[in-house]
């Protein structure tokens, strides 16, 4: 256990001296948030629309910044890799997964940071969260469960191809996820069948429709729980996935 | 268990290692005892660094079991690493830590306090002589010698009964080896560690290792003591130089009764003797008849390099010395 934390230490000081690392994603939801808020906003002045546009577009921010956090961990990963470095903590006994979970928590845990701030401006522009405080606080878990998910895949993906130009490339795959989903206007609204078909089995519209529940409805039961599980179910499957790729590119060189 | 009973040697028991077609490592065995220096020596692409690998748990093997420290490399793997230390030849530093963050971070992984990581990490810094840096500069802005010393000091945190150093020389200036050469001789004397030392140059072998095994393409071709192997190919060695290979091919056949043992080399016959001085005109007596004109002569004590170029008739490259990367 005291492996994974040194890790997590190691990975949070080392990102922090790269702010060119950080910056740019933090500028990217930032904006999301402002261009959509602003832009779209007349879509809650639609019939049966609930709550504010500011409280259903900010999880899509939350989520845009996941993807650049899962970047941030595997390109941290191919640094090592590219440095020798990552040999260096292979010829330790340090647990496997904590090499390779180390940079994924810290990348979550900076993208929790992010999400803070989200927030903050979010409550600046007159976000009132149904759910509250706590509500809050579970929409920060979220957002950590769902950086972890979108990490593993990265962190898989920087081991398969040990090289960092693919590893930010592959981050494109999360475009479909973002966009192919309930992002801009709840699912009653979508009108193209294979949109709301490609809605209904992407699970970022489960991550959505659970931070919405959050801010917009007050605590229900059903989003809350079918989110969780989506994403418990995700980090778990891109994780190990990263765990394996692990064990398999370290041993088959 | 005490320092004196521990088990440093190292087993292997027909060891290969596969990439696809190529045999990196082909059916490669060795028994190390405890506390001696041996000498790995191969060209480039011999098989040097994957044998390495292979037995410090960073590749699998495909084929044959090795045990390191008294460890299995394929079932004890945890305990391989607690027992042995490494400083492979493509240095592996983070360039965005200091060299004290490094080290407290590698001790620590092996499971050391904070205190006695701390104190580890200033004993090390001292060992390899870099205690006067600034302990806030980043790896990144070290020389290529510095962050060499620094690769050796994290070998070194767990205080290891096994030390791989794979090329630990290569590319440093003749000064730098030098120290290094001192520090593996300290390193073996005092804490009595086991010393796997891969070189291409076979200089270093003859002056550091007590037994050396020569590899070439996946496969150990020679192996003993560096005097037993040189004993192998005579006792005197005496090289013939000409314009050019044609007349050096021509020289080998036109020698060929007069020196049972030789080798041709580019330029060069070498032939080996057990006594060569009174051999000498004989050589250059037939080689005048022949109308081969001769460039020149050397006679030697043999070295490893003869060796070399006995079992696989191909020369071990120079010894190289490059310009050092200053940052």
């Amino acid at each position: 256990m005291s492996d994974i934390l040194l890790l997590i230490a190691r990975a949070l000081k080392t990102t922090m001296r790269m702010p060119a690392a950080v910056i740019p994603n933090i500028a990217i939801s930032v904006f999301f948030l402002f261009v959509f808020n602003s832009g779209l906003s007349s879509v809650a002045n639609l019939p049966g629309f609930k709550g504010s546009y500011l409280a259903f577009i900010i999880p899509v921010s939350i989520v845009s910044a996941s993807v650049g956090g899962a970047g941030t961990a595997g390109q941290a990963l191919v640094r090592d890799i590219e440095s020798g470095y990552f040999t260096k903590l292979l010829l330790t006994p340090a647990s496997r997964l904590a090499l390779v979970w180390g940079p994924m928590v810290a990348a979550a845990i900076i993208l929790v940071g992010q999400v803070v701030l989200i927030l903050a401006l979010g409550l600046a522009l007159g976000l009132k969260a149904a759910a509250g405080p706590a509500g809050l606080v579970l929409v920060l878990f979220f957002a950590f469960l769902w950086g972890m998910a979108f990490a593993g895949y990265a962190v898989t993906v920087a081991l398969k191809t040990k090289n960092g130009a693919a590893a930010q490339a592959a981050t494109f795959a999360f475009f479909p996820l973002i966009f192919l989903s309930t992002t801009f206007v709840p699912k009653e609204y979508i009108t193209a069948t294979w949109l709301k078909w490609a809605a209904t089995i992407n699970p970022t519209t489960y991550v959505y429709d659970a931070m919405r529940s959050l801010l917009i409805d007050g605590w229900q039961a059903r989003p809350l729980l079918i989110g969780t599980g989506v994403m418990l179910a995700f980090a778990t499957l891109t994780g190990v996935l990263a765990l394996w790729q692990a064990r398999r590119a370290t041993q088959l060189g | 268990m005490s320092a004196k009973d521990a088990d440093r040697s190292i087993f292997a028991d027909g060891i290969s290692r596969y990439f696809g077609e190529l045999r990196a490592v082909d059916d490669v065995s060795l028994n190390i005892g405890s506390g001696r220096i041996f000498g790995f020596l191969g060209p480039n692409g011999s098989g040097k660094t994957t044998t390495v690998k292979v037995l410090t748990t960073i590749l699998a093997l495909t084929a044959g079991s090795a045990w390191v420290a008294g460890f299995d490399v394929k079932k004890d793997q945890d305990q391989v690493r607690a027992h042995i230390g490494v400083a492979l030849q493509e240095i592996g530093l983070d360039p965005l830590m200091t060299a004290g963050e490094m080290l407290g971070l590698q001790s620590r992984l092996f499971s050391a306090r904070r205190g006695a990581a701390r104190e580890a990490s200033d004993r090390l810094l001292r060992t390899v002589g870099l205690d006067d840096v600034d302990p806030k500069k980043k790896v990144g802005q070290f020389s290529g010698g510095m962050k060499r010393r620094l690769d050796l000091a994290l070998a070194l945190v767990n205080d290891p009964d096994v030390l791989f150093l794979d090329e630990p020389t290569t590319g440093l200036d003749p000064a730098s080896r030098l120290g290094i050469w001192d520090e593996v001789r300290r390193l073996n004397s005092d804490a009595g560690m086991t010393i796997f030392l891969t070189t291409q140059y076979l200089e270093e072998a003859d002056k550091l290792a007590d037994e050396v095994a020569v590899i070439n393409k996946g496969k150990i071709v020679a192996q003993g003591a560096p005097a037993d192997l040189k004993r192998q190919v005579g006792n005197e060695v005496v090289t013939l130089s000409f314009e050019s290979p044609e007349a050096a091919e021509r020289a080998e056949r036109v020698l060929a009764p007069l020196a049972p043992l030789r080798q041709l080399s580019g330029n060069d016959v070498v032939c080996y003797f057990t006594s060569a001085s009174e051999r000498i005109p004989g050589l250059v007596r037939a080689l005048d008849q022949a109308g081969i004109g001769l460039k020149g002569l050397t006679l030697a004590q043999p070295t490893l390099d003869d060796v070399f170029l006995r079992v696989t008739g191909e020369r071990l490259p120079p010894q190289a010395v490059e310009e050092e990367d200053e940052a």
